[in-house]
């Protein structure tokens, strides 16, 4: 039982980090989006409260805190009530099962063993089958608000979101196996691993693979998130605020985070699948550790800090498409809702499955 | 003694049992449909406790993240009213439920006794790592003809789903 | 199990979070019902009309093709993890059988889509 009560600790702390990361990063996200919205269309942005307007976060919170605690006449409570919270969930789940850096090797220290801490919550076997179906309850929380708040608004806008959420997701899983096919792999640990080196000059991504499956797989997480261009669940000119009209103050800040957790996942599968990984281009993890292990004495630092450099440079990637979704919202105007059915249907699920041929016939040909 | 495990497996059964109890016993069919969607999660973690990955993300992925999620919308599209019992009454069909619930249980039964020790065996044969791999592969080899029937399966009933939908009449056949 | 126990625990975390944190903040803010704020939000009038709300049947039929294709997808799962390691013995195999799995579902897509199953308007 002494093995099992340390994993347990471990895994307890490790969950609370990440989930608690995932929760800071919120309002982060908040003020980028405000800011650079700011920026796009030739505004200041919040820029008063405090330096660059960033402690405006901790007023933002305080005003959500203090909103008055309200349900509807003739809402289901308990549906009300859940909807937010389950929300959080999938966005949750899915972020522990990203790797985000190599793993740090612990020496053997005294009586204590030596110890592999993954940067990662749990190793999920199937990485890529974990989060496709995590997400694919996603569609559960905005249903029950749908439903929960008894506002034909509420309705109509889960209705939509739902259908809108579930037609992407074919194009999606369909680009994902494009991806799958080029690694045989569902692990997502070993996805990066095969995508360190250099190949034609260039570092060895997967997007020089799938440059079709990326904008494909790209384009779907838009919807999948429910962002501008394809927030139609929330058209504010035809179905007030959606799912989410009568919602208010901190169940609403809960849904907010539900959705930049939601974007965080796909900045960091795209990262993942197209954009290799953790890894530095021009340079493996074990070069980076050489190096480093002739730098310092304890093979324990050395591995820590490779780490560490490895998490800096996945995180500048997943900042990087965290600024896509930004850029894209303030730039793209909104599809009607038979244009976003039509694409989905019409244009981005026959050009998957030609991807997904093509990939696979390519294959054939070059034999691997 | 207890391993962790056990106690996983104990927690996660008695669970799958409240919300099948949940299932049957809401009055509103809504949350019936969402005491399903437990259930399913539930099934699905028992799945990935047996190392069979695969089927737990089938399971979580065409049940839960489609079937129930179509059950849901038909329910809002209808707004079906909450039923104020949850059981219909009458001798004939309660004789009927109650045989129902002895075959399953006899069913159950039989199943426990005959197959917990080779269930065992077979869980420790197959590693959790190649089991998606022995499965694919066996799909591709041995269940060909099953696996390209499913297709015409799935064609027949898209047709099927089509046609119904553009039924003239009824209450809600037109848009 | 390595994963289930980590997920559950995970899962606790989020609901205790987001629940416990409801609850807490509902003490903070200020309470003033009235009837007018507990009626449903129909921009600002007095609500007019009735909660059953017919709703296209479209939705209806995107749900249930969702899961027919849905199904096929899955299914290419486990083509995808064994076609590579296999493309030397049986690729052309494996490469004909998905492309005959393939076509009937093309051609479902295209029957629907003729059909008018996927026109919105």
């Amino acid at each position: 039982m002494g093995g099992d009560a340390f994993e347990v600790t471990v895994n307890l702390v490790k969950m609370a980090v990440i989930f608690l990361m995932m929760v800071q990063m919120v309002p982060i996200l908040v003020w980028a989006e405000r800011r650079g919205s700011a920026f796009i269309q030739n505004r200041f942005g919040p820029n008063r409260v405090g330096p660059l307007g960033l402690t405006q976060l901790l007023a933002d919170a305080v005003k959500f805190i203090m909103k008055e605690e309200f349900v509807p006449g003739k809402a289901t409570a308990l549906l009300f009530y859940a909807a937010p919270v389950v929300a959080l969930i999938p966005a949750a789940l899915s972020l522990a099962a990203i790797p985000y850096s190599v793993p740090v090797h612990v020496e053997a220290f005294g009586e204590y063993g030596p110890y592999v801490f993954n940067i990662q919550g749990y190793e999920a076997g199937l990485g890529i089958l974990f989060i496709l179906s995590v997400s694919s309850l996603g569609a559960y929380s905005i249903l029950m608000a749908g439903y929960g708040s008894a506002n034909k608004y509420s309705l109509m806008g889960a209705l939509r979101a739902s259908a809108q959420m579930v037609s992407y997701e074919l194009a999606l899983s369909l680009s994902v196996i494009g991806v799958v096919l080029i690694y045989g792999t569902l692990n997502l640990s070993e996805i990066i691993k095969l995508q360190e080196g250099v190949k034609f000059g260039l570092p060895n991504w997967g997007i020089l693979y799938q440059p079709l499956g990326f904008v494909l797989f790209f384009s779907c997480a838009f919807a999948e998130c429910n962002r501008l261009p394809f927030d139609l669940s929330e058209a504010e000119g035809e179905l007030v605020a959606g799912f989410h009209t009568e919602y208010g103050g901190f169940k609403m800040l809960l849904f907010f985070m539900g959705e930049y957790g939601h974007m965080m996942v796909a900045s960091c599968l795209a990262t993942i699948f197209y954009f290799g990984g953790y890894n530095i281009p021009y340079c493996t993890p074990t070069e980076v550790l050489q190096i480093l292990e002739t730098k310092f004495a304890s093979s324990t630092v050395a591995s820590l800090l490779t780490s560490l450099v490895f998490l800096i440079s996945f995180l500048i990637k997943v900042g990087f498409f965290l600024w896509l979704f930004i850029w894209v919202r303030w730039t793209l105007p909104r599809f009607r809702y038979d244009q976003l059915m039509n694409l989905g249907w019409k244009k981005m699920l026959p050009w998957s499955l030609f991807n997904l041929i093509l990939t696979a016939a390519a294959m054939l040909i070059l034999k691997g | 003694m207890f391993s962790s495990y056990d106690i996983v497996f104990y927690l996660l059964a008695l669970f799958a049992l409240f919300s099948a109890f949940g299932v049957v016993t809401s009055a509103s069919p809504i949350y019936s449909a969402f005491f399903l969607v437990l259930a399913m999660m539930d099934i699905a973690c028992l799945f990935v406790m047996l190392g069979a990955f695969f089927i737990a993300g089938v399971q979580l992925i065409v049940y839960a993240g489609a079937v129930v999620v179509l059950f849901v919308m038909v329910l809002m599209l209808f707004n079906l009213h909450q039923e104020t019992e949850a059981f219909s009454r009458g001798t004939i069909s309660g004789m009927a439920k109650l045989g129902v619930t002895g075959l399953l249980c006899g069913i159950l039964a039989t199943t426990l006794f005959h197959f917990a020790s080779t269930a065992k065996t077979i869980a420790a044969e197959i590693g959790p790592e190649e089991s998606t791999e022995k499965l694919a592969k066996l799909l591709f080899s041995d269940y060909l003809f099953g696996f390209e029937a499913i297709s015409i399966l799935i064609l027949v009933v898209a047709v099927g789903a089509v046609a119904l939908s553009q039924l003239k009449g009824g209450t809600h056949a037109k848009s | 199990m390595s994963v289930v126990l980590p997920v559950l625990i995970l899962g606790a975390l989020v609901i205790l979070f987001g629940g416990g944190l409801i609850f807490l903040v509902s003490f903070l803010g200020p309470s003033k019902p009235s009837a007018e704020k507990s009626m449903p939000y129909e921009c600002g009038l007095v609500g007019v009309e009735k909660r059953d709300t017919k709703v296209s049947v479209k939705y209806y039929l995107v749900a249930i093709l969702f899961i027919l294709f849905d199904i096929e997808v899955i299914f290419m799962y486990p083509w995808a993890i064994i076609y590579k390691s296999n493309l030397a013995e049986a690729g052309t195999f494996l490469f004909i059988e998905m492309m005959f799995f393939m076509a009937i579902l093309i051609f479902g897509l295209f029957y629907i889509w003729k059909a008018g199953a996927l026109d919105w308007e």
